[in-house]
């Protein structure tokens, strides 16, 4: 009979927090916002996290430019036939890329060329090659594009202005949904043909290539290779920029960490408070209870209770409000904060990143720890002589 | 039965504010008895039925209520103990103000997880018993003094405990109230209860239904 759950006590409980209503409203507010900014900071990096793992699974192993006075100028296509001559390289594609400021948008979009019969470096372009007509000037924009084109009324084609001045319109093909988010958001696809117009490109000029290794163990061979054979350039490989990329993160995880440490701190400032001790009607109470009949342990699990009900109640609320605010209401303040203007792009969406372990993070800094702070000096107390506490 | 042997009580032990409570009490108290202990304020009273309900321990001595020796019991043992034997009737109430009467009078059963109709059950009577039915929902603090004591007489049988103990049950009742009180033990008298009554009211002291007076003078029997 009394393994099952005693509906009186927890009735007790619920009773005993809205007898101290003032108080326990309080203490559920301030550890829901606690809770709340930190699952916001947690979610929000770990949306970044797995949008940079995602960004750095879809760059190439090796990427070749060539430099100039420390300046990145067009590369010869013809580089790639040499490069292709190196043992162990499976591919060495001529990319013709650009950026392109649509100055009403106050955007940069990423313009890239492909070409109908070459193999693609990226699944989204594989994709991108099938639908694209190549016979006509036609693009295929990602879907973070198409909207802000649609916004500057550019609906079914996109004037883009040459280095000379004049126009070039190039029809909207098709949208496509890239490998990742930033990719989404930022990239036009044409043919390289087109690209070269816009960007006023040679023929027999690229600008980067890049290179693909059958064995990934080879990459830095192949590298310093490369590197021999063609002094001037300038040699990336995928570790090169995961560890970039991962710079800039841990810049930003700077300010996560004084977020984290101030949610903590506010945190145990409260567990401080409640676990310093019982004021007197809470002893009297404890002490009225055992004088009754009841066991040290029936006055633990009341508290037990009471320090559940409003720590895990805090937890849920301050869970949802965080899944709301961040993948919901897109996290205002708190997303510029980690992505910044410069790294990323204001129209970067944060992708919904589930997991499992940051919740039950979250979980265990809390709920155990308010529970703890709640029982300890209830225990204290409880275990005491009664009339001694009542006194 | 209910037995003190050589009870020595003393509070704050080795401290400068020492009090000896008691000293080297003896005293029997048979089943079915109705006891008053006389005294005044401090003289040892309260903290006799504090022992015999297990609440506190004794400095020396032993008490032996029927078959238990509350004074060695284990703190859970002896709150199953109180649960099960005991009805204690606190000089200031102990109720908690904040709660209903029903919620106050069922809190003895609560740890016990009984089911709602058993629970039910024993509210309705005691509510009954004690004529307090229709202030059953009302909160506790909103009741007045005579209310109060119905409320914790009713927790305290609730239970339907062999004995109750009864401090000062009358020091804040008018007479009209305390007469009332003490038609109430008559009852809980007739249920062939034991009842311990600590007081230093006159009304208790040549009423028919108390078997014995015992006074009690700064620690010492008399």
């Amino acid at each position: 009979m009394r393994a099952k759950i005693n509906i009186y006590l927890l009735e007790y409980a619920i009773n005993s927090l809205f007898r101290q209503k003032y108080k326990s409203f309080f203490i559920a507010a301030v550890l829901t916002a606690i809770i709340f900014l930190l699952t916001s900071v947690f979610f929000i990096t770990n949306s970044i996290k797995h949008e940079l793992q995602s960004t750095v699974d879809s760059l190439p192993e090796i990427v070749v430019q060539k430099i100039n006075g420390g300046r990145h100028y067009d590369i010869d296509i013809s580089v790639a036939d040499d490069i292709l001559e190196i043992t162990g390289v499976e591919s060495a594609v001529a990319r013709v890329w650009g950026y392109y400021y649509f100055e009403n948008a106050g955007v940069n979009f990423s313009v890239v060329g492909i070409d109908e019969y070459e193999e693609q470096y990226k699944n989204s372009f594989a994709f991108v090659a099938k639908t694209l007509d190549f016979n006509k000037q036609s693009m295929v924009v990602g879907e973070g594009v198409k909207r802000i084109m649609n916004n500057n009324y550019y609906k079914e084609y996109f004037n883009f202005i040459k280095p000379d001045g004049t126009l070039k319109r190039v029809d909207i093909g098709g949208v496509f949904s890239g490998d990742t988010e930033l990719e989404s958001n930022d990239v036009i696809v044409m043919s390289k043909e087109s690209v070269r117009e816009i960007f006023n490109m040679p023929e027999a000029k690229a600008t980067d290539i890049v290179v693909r290794v059958a064995n990934k163990d080879e990459i830095a061979t192949v590298a310093s290779k490369i590197k021999l054979l063609y002094p001037d350039s300038r040699v990336i490989t995928k570790d090169d920029l995961k560890i970039s990329y991962q710079n800039i993160f841990d810049y930003k995880s700077g300010i996560f960490l004084a977020l984290f440490v101030i949610s903590l701190f506010t945190f145990f400032i409260i567990i401080y408070d409640k676990a310093s001790g019982l004021s007197s009607e809470e002893k009297r109470e404890i002490g009225v209870l055992k004088a009754i009949g009841w066991r040290v342990d029936d006055v633990l699990k009341e508290k037990f209770y009471e320090g559940f009900i409003i720590s895990f109640f805090s937890y849920l609320s301050g869970v949802i409000l965080a899944l709301l605010f961040v993948y919901i209401f897109k996290a205002p303040l708190l997303q510029n904060i980690f992505t910044g203007y410069s790294q990323l792009k204001t129209s970067f969406t944060l992708p919904f990143v589930f997991d499992m372990q940051t919740l039950a993070l979250v979980f265990f800094l809390s709920v155990p720890i308010y529970i703890a702070a709640t029982i300890i000096p209830s225990y204290r107390c409880a275990t005491l002589e009664a009339d001694e506490v009542m006194r | 039965m209910i037995e003190l042997k050589n009870i020595t009580k003393i509070y704050e032990v080795n401290k400068n504010n020492m009090v000896t409570a008691l000293n080297n009490i003896n005293l029997t108290i048979k089943e079915g008895e109705l006891v008053v202990l006389k005294g005044a304020s401090g003289s040892g009273k309260s903290t006799i039925l504090s022992l015999i309900a297990a609440i506190s321990k004794p400095t020396s001595g032993e008490v032996i209520v029927g078959t238990n020796r509350a004074s060695k019991l284990p703190d859970n043992f002896a709150s199953d103990f109180r649960r099960d034997n005991i009805g204690f009737v606190f000089q200031k109430y102990n109720l908690i103000p904040t709660l209903s009467a029903k919620d106050n009078i069922i809190l003895p059963l609560v740890p016990l997880n009984l089911d709602v109709k058993e629970i039910e059950d024993k509210l309705e009577m005691v509510l009954r018993m004690f004529h307090i039915e229709h202030k059953a929902n009302q909160l506790v603090k909103n009741l007045s003094g005579g209310e109060q004591q119905r409320v914790a007489i009713a927790r305290a049988n609730i239970n339907n405990p062999k004995i109750i103990l009864a401090d000062e049950p009358t020091a804040n009742l008018d007479e009209k109230l305390s007469l009332h009180f003490i038609e109430m033990l008559k009852e809980l008298k007739r249920d062939g209860k034991t009842i311990i009554v600590a007081t230093h009211d006159p009304l208790f002291f040549d009423l028919d239904i108390v078997d014995r007076v015992v006074e009690i003078h700064q620690g010492v029997l008399a």
